[in-house]
């Protein structure tokens, strides 16, 4: 869907991008994972022309953007900011029917998506239409921001550390409720953050970049296996990577056939990292799986699932 | 609240407007304070033609300066325009540090007499606040905003005029009002030019040696700008020094 073909860029001296190639499949929730000054947010940027490459090209479903007139793309590219950026003069919903507006959308229809959006954010539509952007707090805004980006259903999503200013667990809530809108919705999402932990919360896919190269890239278990590059250890403690990869590896995939009677069940979609979690409140060596047929996990599983 | 302002606003305005037609009748008065002056009440021009003329040049010049500010204050503040923001700025504050008197004087040859040098002096004058106050205006407007409306496929001509421009617009009309109340102060300097307005009993009793016009002319001249002041105080401009208005609200972090 996204296809980086040897992007460059060039602030004077400054190096920020230098030949990144890969490619964002259609549907997928990719992470562009990296420090500060790591040219993440450059690349985001090239795909809506914020930001033109000085070499290479970006292509958007197959064609380059450098040939697409840079209003038209980006209102076809749905774009999220960590400052959010909501319009402080209009409402709440006419925030969410900027782009349709742009697109020339007749008002009845406009109404009528506005309305879909605010749900599907998770915000009661006759509550927060008419509210002013400055009465919100900020996961409220965010989720009015990410209503806006979606207005007009674009196939692509760019998110540039969209909930990095938030706390811990109104950051939580979002990225919940992001993963099943793009469950919901099959939206491609290019999502730039800093922060390890939320690639794994939300990634199907991680792009790792540091001094303006791809270092690694791939499924999350495989991007944090035993290989993984020096930038992404540099963001956790020593050792500590091990425990974040079981939050890559789904939990289904180390069980075994059989109940373990009287020990706490697990949630069918849970992760090894929630298995090794639900195992140390309990105090126990093994979980069972809930679902049919029975099956169990226990702590000399995980422990091989998680080995090199 | 905002009623009660109104209401005031409006009875101020008839006592205003009452005393500019009790003036030439307010012989006892002005001979009281003047017992020297042998006629002290201004009877050569109607006041309240001469009230018209004053509106008239200080609310055009006020509207020639914004046709010429706020155009140059858009240029300065895009990525094209901004190398000759010192420029315009240098400009227009020159044009403010002629003294209106000496504008009106040495436009009097080019122009003629009346209303023509008068406006020029008054636009020359007025153009600098509307600049500033266009530049700071649209400084103000925050850059998350503007970010994402370039992200979300605004043309430039979109982002300016739904996003900047009513984002600029407390301050913008601030730096108005301000270029308001210069101009109907500073419109009495155009009877020296023998322009008809407030200014003119002020500039006949200098020639005449007769401080109780000189007065006259004062006060209606300094009433008539408090009163429009407040006037768009009251219709949405805030003061300068940020006397609230409604729409005013706290811009998002």
């Amino acid at each position: 869907m996204i296809r980086f073909d040897g992007v460059s860029h060039q602030y004077g001296a400054l190096e920020a991008l230098r030949g990144v190639s890969f490619e964002v499949p259609a549907g997928a929730l990719c992470v562009l994972l990296g420090e500060s000054g790591s040219g993440k947010s450059t690349l985001l940027r090239t795909v809506n022309r914020l930001i033109e490459p000085t070499a290479g090209r970006v292509l958007l479903g197959g064609r380059d953007v450098a040939g697409i007139d840079p209003q038209a793309l980006r209102r076809g590219i749905g774009y999220v900011i960590q400052s959010v950026g909501l319009f402080p003069h209009r409402s709440v919903a006419a925030n969410v029917a900027t782009v349709p507006r742009l697109l020339g959308w007749d008002r009845p229809r406009v109404e009528a998506r506005v309305d879909a959006l605010l749900e599907m954010v998770g915000l009661d539509p006759g509550a927060y239409r008419d509210r002013r952007p400055a009465t919100l707090s900020g996961g409220q805004a965010q989720r009015v921001g990410l209503a806006r980006a979606l207005a007009a259903d674009p196939p692509v999503l760019l998110m540039d550390e969209p909930f990095s200013a938030l706390d811990p667990g109104t950051r939580r809530g979002l990225q919940v409720a992001l993963r099943r809108i793009h469950a919901e919705t099959g939206k491609t999402i290019l999502l730039v953050t800093h922060d390890l932990e939320e690639a794994l919360v939300l990634a199907d896919r991680i792009a790792v970049m540091a001094e303006g190269r791809l270092v690694a890239e791939g499924p999350p278990a495989e991007v944090l296996g035993p290989g993984a590059p020096e930038a992404v250890r540099r963001m956790v403690r020593t050792g500590a990577l091990a425990l974040h990869r079981l939050a890559a590896l789904p939990a289904a995939g180390a069980a075994e056939d059989g109940p373990a009677l009287g020990s706490p069940g697990l949630p069918a979609g849970a992760t090894l990292e929630d298995a090794l979690l639900l195992m140390l409140a309990h105090g126990t060596g093994s979980v069972s799986l809930e679902g049919a047929p029975p099956r169990h996990l226990s702590m000399a599983a995980i422990l091989r699932a998680s080995a090199p | 609240m905002r009623r009660a302002r109104a209401a005031r606003l409006a009875a101020e305005t008839l006592a205003f407007l009452a005393a500019l037609l009790a003036a030439p009748r307010a012989e006892a008065l002005w001979h009281a304070l003047f017992p020297e002056v042998a006629r002290p009440t201004f009877q050569q021009d109607s006041w309240l033609l001469l009230l018209g003329w004053h509106l008239v040049l200080s609310l055009g010049a006020v509207g020639l300066a914004a046709l010429i500010g706020i155009p140059a204050g858009i240029l300065a503040t895009r990525p094209a325009g901004r190398r000759m923001r010192p420029l315009l700025d240098a400009v227009f504050s020159l044009a403010q540090g002629i003294p209106p008197v000496a504008a009106v004087a040495l436009a009097l040859p080019l122009l003629g007499f009346g209303a023509a040098p008068t406006l020029l002096a008054l636009v020359l004058y007025a153009a600098l606040p509307v600049l500033r106050a266009t530049v700071s205006g649209l400084e103000s407007v925050p850059a998350s905003a503007t970010e994402a409306a370039r992200g979300l496929g605004f043309s430039p001509w979109q982002r300016l005029r739904d996003v900047e421009l009513p984002l600029a617009r407390p301050v913008l009309l601030a730096g108005m009002r301000v270029a308001l109340t210069l101009s109907v102060a500073t419109t009495a300097v155009g009877a020296v030019a023998g322009a008809r307005c407030l200014g003119t009993p002020i500039v006949t009793g200098l020639a005449n040696a007769n401080p109780s016009y000189v007065l006259q002319g004062a006060i209606f001249t300094a009433w008539l700008a408090l009163l429009l002041d407040r006037a768009l105080g009251l219709f949405g401009a805030p003061g300068p020094a940020g006397t609230g208005s409604p729409g005013s609200g706290a811009a998002q972090p």
